[in-house]
């Protein structure tokens, strides 16, 4: 990650806050726009499979409306300064998700999904889910007033992390797996994916474990060959990070999540310590790390048979239940079938034919927006993540705190390369690795986790744009100096 | 850390711009190579997830229509309400492949056609269901009905068409023996294939469209072609004297022509009038020989043989008359409709359409127009002259004696036609009767030319009955026919 290289460094030192409005009004107005745009997309979801407004469209629109609106009324009371973009972006890819979901639990009803995996009731459970993920978002806000409180549990949360990664590695499949991926607890008729939850701890333990030690991991160590190298001993963490990862990637046949963890953690040492070898090592070690467990282990090495030749009839007509030459593609190929068939408008809400695709509603739900959204639909989608992303950057580079600071630009970064792992991997960008797309797919977990993150950006942005306390003119001479 | 975070910022912003990058590349550029891989059903199974167009005649008769079923892949089954009769204009539509119009109008048909893009774009964002555009063809039922009716009564194999001169309409387009398309309109392929191998096997070659797709020799109808070259060439009138021997000797052979059955052709020596009324062949053979063969050729070439791209849009074989030089024999039997002349009966009708039409051969067709589901025009039909093979006046002589064969009591059709005379019906036609076979051995193909015009109607009938035996036994009652029920006396 060295594109930033010749990138000059002014700037780096004082921080001025400008005039700063708090912006709710207009968070207000493009929050009742992202439910608008949604109440329409169901509507014509509606038109375009049955002809008719889908009854109980505005019971939906109104559920959902009222809980923005109750996020918002949280924002207005307990960080009136957060981003007023924020919540909106967030509000419309979840109200998109939701759509989608809708229609293809139509397509599963229908019987034109293979296996009908959508029941009758996915659209209220992922409504229930919204509305759980929301009150998560109240919670962090109105839980949380000062993001610091958070650092006092750094290895409380680094430790729950771990041990939330781990579990479904050890519980038995049965308790465990779902399509082939060992990622969840499943109990009872209920499931959830524990690693959506770790990503948020980590991340908090990353930046106060990084925090207290970047002095030592940036300062010491020798020069060779014009790098920087640690000491040995600081390699530590790095290697217990990358040893986890390669852990989930081996345990638990998840390559994506994998990434998005050692991502994580490089990004975050990175931004703590200035340091281009630790990006460097960090990058090294993945692929190495990758290309090892690729050569050693098929199930990973059959990743990339399938991204290489996605679109032989061989892989295609592929089924590993009995056949060992061959990686299954079918899925993958559907997969961009659809957005080929999109083109550039899309097929229009609810006529397409996403349901082709398994996983139509979770893995590939970007599949299935690129066929009825189109290219148009998929790139606006895109720049919403990219905004996102750009605005939690942009309070991480405000904010004073440097924990937040950390905190801030770790959790972004890790979004935006779920978003790029995850849509890289349907538009066979880089190889398939079945992550969710957050606020999109269908899925308690990752929902609720991605509002979470989005109230922790929030609340770090609240304090990242509130005004510094006022000078006092009398005191003459003295200046309030603020040095990030 | 503002330095780190910067550079975090820009690679966050590096991987959005690759990842639009490559959904550009995928959606906007790969999309139609996409699209043609084998394995992408979605084209596939779409067709049966939209209504396709209807196919109607010029009335409205529907001639090929999608209804919906409770097949949830396959919500639409293609029906063909009057099957084998308008199977050689529709051809058939199956989930393996097409025919007839529903092969070439397809993009049309299934609403894929960029013609139809902005108007399916605004059904979509209306959230209607995209529906193919319809198809109107110029097909007359009546003429239609009659054709096929009368050809299927002879228990033979064969083609009739029928042309509207002025504008190349096509008014019937028949073959039998033909086939049921709704037979393909099945979803189940072994179904399919067990169909469509027992068409393909059957001896009868029910598939075959005889009307554009099989070519007949033309027999002595050729004698129009020949009849035009001579006036064309400004030395012959009708009323031209020219010797009509019994037996013709053929030069550096010792072949000979004779007339049908031998029989004598007048006294020896006959105006050419004559000898088209009553079909002499010794006389077009020896008047053959003498205009030559290139200008025999180019005459017919300028009727519309000896093109291999004709399309109506459905694709027209190519209708046969080969260039001779410096070889007599071969262009005495060429001029008399035989040798390697060949014909379809859609050629037949272009012969006395042309003629009908004071020389000028208006391009056949098929559609009419094509509408879009709010029937608004995609496409309407040009009336377009394919070419000027005669003169007025000569197309006038040409009339006069075809119009000879059936009002003169010697005329070869003139017995045939007999239900015509006196009923205002103006008609003039040319009988044909092509020998067949190796040393001709087979039995005679039934050929027919004719046009008739009942007040500003006009309609130009091609009819070949293969083995029919005489031009005017087999094939004239099916023109007869046919001129009746489009002129509107029965």
């Amino acid at each position: 990650m060295s594109a930033g290289a010749g990138i000059a460094s002014q700037g780096g030192g004082v921080a001025f806050a400008p005039m700063l409005r708090k912006r709710r009004g207009t968070e207000l107005a493009m929050l009742a726009f992202a439910v608008l745009i949604t109440f329409f997309a169901y509507a014509n979801v509606g038109f375009g499979v049955n002809g008719k407004l889908p009854s109980g469209a505005f019971g939906y629109g109104l559920a959902f409306a009222g809980l923005l609106v109750a996020a918002h009324l949280t924002v207005r009371r307990f960080a009136p300064w957060g981003d007023p973009l924020m919540l909106p972006l967030a509000a419309i890819l979840n109200g998109l998700g939701l759509v989608m979901i809708h229609r293809l639990q139509l397509a599963s009803q229908a019987g034109l999904m293979p296996g009908n995996t959508l029941a009758a009731s996915a659209t209220t459970t992922q409504l229930l889910w919204t509305g759980l993920g929301i009150v998560g978002f109240i919670v962090v806000l109105v839980a949380v007033r000062e993001i610091r409180v958070l650092q006092r549990y750094t290895y409380t949360l680094g430790i729950a992390g771990l041990i939330m990664l781990a579990i479904p590695a050890l519980l038995p499949s049965s308790l465990s797996a779902i399509n082939g991926a060992k990622v969840w607890i499943i109990v009872g008729g209920f499931s959830i994916q524990p690693g959506e939850f770790a990503k948020l701890a980590l991340a908090i333990f990353f930046a106060g474990y990084l925090v207290v030690k970047r002095d030592v991991l940036a300062l010491a160590g020798r020069r060779v060959l014009g790098i920087d190298l640690p000491r040995a001993r600081d390699l530590g963490p790095v290697l217990v990070a990358w040893a986890a990862s390669l852990m989930i990637l081996i345990f638990e046949s998840d390559i994506g999540t994998s990434a998005m963890f050692f991502g994580l953690f490089i990004a975050m040492i990175y931004i703590a310590t200035q340091r281009t070898s630790w990006l460097l090592i960090g990058v090294a070690l993945f692929v190495v790390g990758v290309l090892v467990t690729a050569a050693l282990f098929t199930h990973v090495g059959a990743r990339f048979e399938i991204w290489r030749h996605t679109f032989t009839a061989a892989n295609i007509n592929c089924n590993p239940a009995t056949q060992t030459n061959c990686a299954p593609s079918y899925q993958l190929a559907q997969g961009v079938y659809g957005m080929g068939s999109g083109g550039v408008v899309g097929r229009g809400w609810g006529q397409g034919q996403p349901y082709l695709t398994p996983l139509a509603q979770s893995d590939f739900i970007v599949s299935s927006f690129g066929e009825e959204l189109g290219l148009t639909g998929l790139m606006a989608i895109l720049l919403i993540y990219g905004l996102i992303v750009q605005r939690g950057l942009r309070a991480a580079l405000t904010v004073r705190d440097p924990f937040s600071k950390l905190l801030a630009g770790g959790l972004s970064f890790v979004l935006g390369l779920q978003v790029f792992v995850i849509v890289g991997g349907v538009t066979r960008l880089i190889p398939l690795t079945g992550i969710t797309t957050p606020f999109l797919s269908q899925g308690g977990s990752s929902l609720v986790a991605s509002w979470l993150l989005i109230g922790i950006l929030m609340r770090i942005s609240d304090s990242a744009r509130r005004p510094p306390p006022q000078p006092i003119q009398e005191e003459g001479m003295t200046q309030v100096v603020r040095v990030t | 850390m503002n330095r780190a975070l910067r550079r975090i910022s820009i690679a966050s912003l590096v991987m959005f711009a690759v990842l639009l990058l490559n959904v550009n590349y995928l959606q906007a550029f790969q999309a139609d190579s996409l699209t043609s891989k084998p394995s992408n059903v979605r084209a596939f199974e779409q067709q049966f997830q939209q209504q396709r167009g209807q196919i109607v005649a010029a009335d409205g008769t529907v001639l090929a229509k999608s209804v919906a079923t409770k097949n949830v892949i396959y919500k639409f089954q293609r029906q063909y309400p009057h099957g084998p009769e308008y199977a050689p204009v529709t051809g058939y539509d199956s989930i393996f492949g097409a025919s007839g119009l529903e092969l070439t109008e397809d993009k049309l048909l299934s609403g894929n056609d960029p013609r139809l893009l902005v108007r399916n774009f605004v059904n979509m964002i209306t959230g209607k269901k995209p529906q193919g555009a319809q198809v109107v063809t110029t097909i007359d039922p009546r003429a239609q009905t009659a054709a096929y009716k009368n050809l299927l009564a002879t228990g033979l194999s064969g083609g009739v068409v029928a042309l509207d001169p002025k504008t190349g309409a096509i008014l019937a387009l028949a073959s039998a023996p033909s086939f049921n398309p709704n037979n393909y309109a099945t979803f189940s392929g072994t179904k399919l294939n067990k169909i469509d191998t027992a068409y393909r096997q059957s001896p009868a070659q029910p598939l075959l469209n005889r009307a554009i797709n099989e070519t007949y020799p033309p027999g002595s109808t050729f004698k129009v072609v020949t009849s035009s070259t001579l006036f064309s060439s400004g030395k012959y009138t009708p009323d031209t004297v020219v010797p009509a021997p019994t037996v013709l000797q053929l030069p550096d052979s010792t072949a000979t022509l004779i007339n049908f059955d031998g029989e004598a052709c007048g006294t020896g020596s006959v105006p050419i009038i004559y000898a088209f009324t009553v079909s002499c062949n010794t006389v077009f053979g020896g008047l053959g020989m003498k205009i030559g063969g290139p200008a025999l050729h180019d005459q017919a070439t300028k009727f519309g043989m000896n093109d291999p791209n004709l399309t109506i849009p459905l694709p027209v074989s190519e209708s046969n008359m080969p260039l001779l030089t410096n070889d007599p024999p071969h262009v005495a039997q060429s001029a008399i409709g035989q040798f390697d002349d060949t014909v379809t009966p859609l050629q037949e009708a272009m012969f006395s359409a042309t003629i009908a039409n004071g020389g000028t051969l208006m391009k056949p067709y098929l559609v009419q127009k094509v509408e879009a589901q709010d029937l608004s025009s995609v496409e309407a039909a040009t009336q377009q002259s394919l070419s000027q093979p005669v003169s007025g006046a000569v197309a006038g002589e040409v009339k006069r004696m075809m119009l000879s064969v059936v009002q003169s009591p010697s005329g070869t059709a003139h017995a045939a036609t007999a239900s015509l005379q006196n009923s205002g019906i103006e008609v003039g036609a040319k009988t044909g009767t092509a020998q067949n076979g190796i040393n001709n051995t087979g039995l005679d193909d039934a050929v027919f030319t004719c046009f008739a015009q009942s007040g500003n109607q006009q309609i130009a009938v091609g009819v070949v009955v293969k083995g029919g035996g005489q031009g005017a036994d087999a094939a004239a009652p099916i023109a007869v026919a046919v001129i009746k029920a489009y002129l509107g006396q029965q």
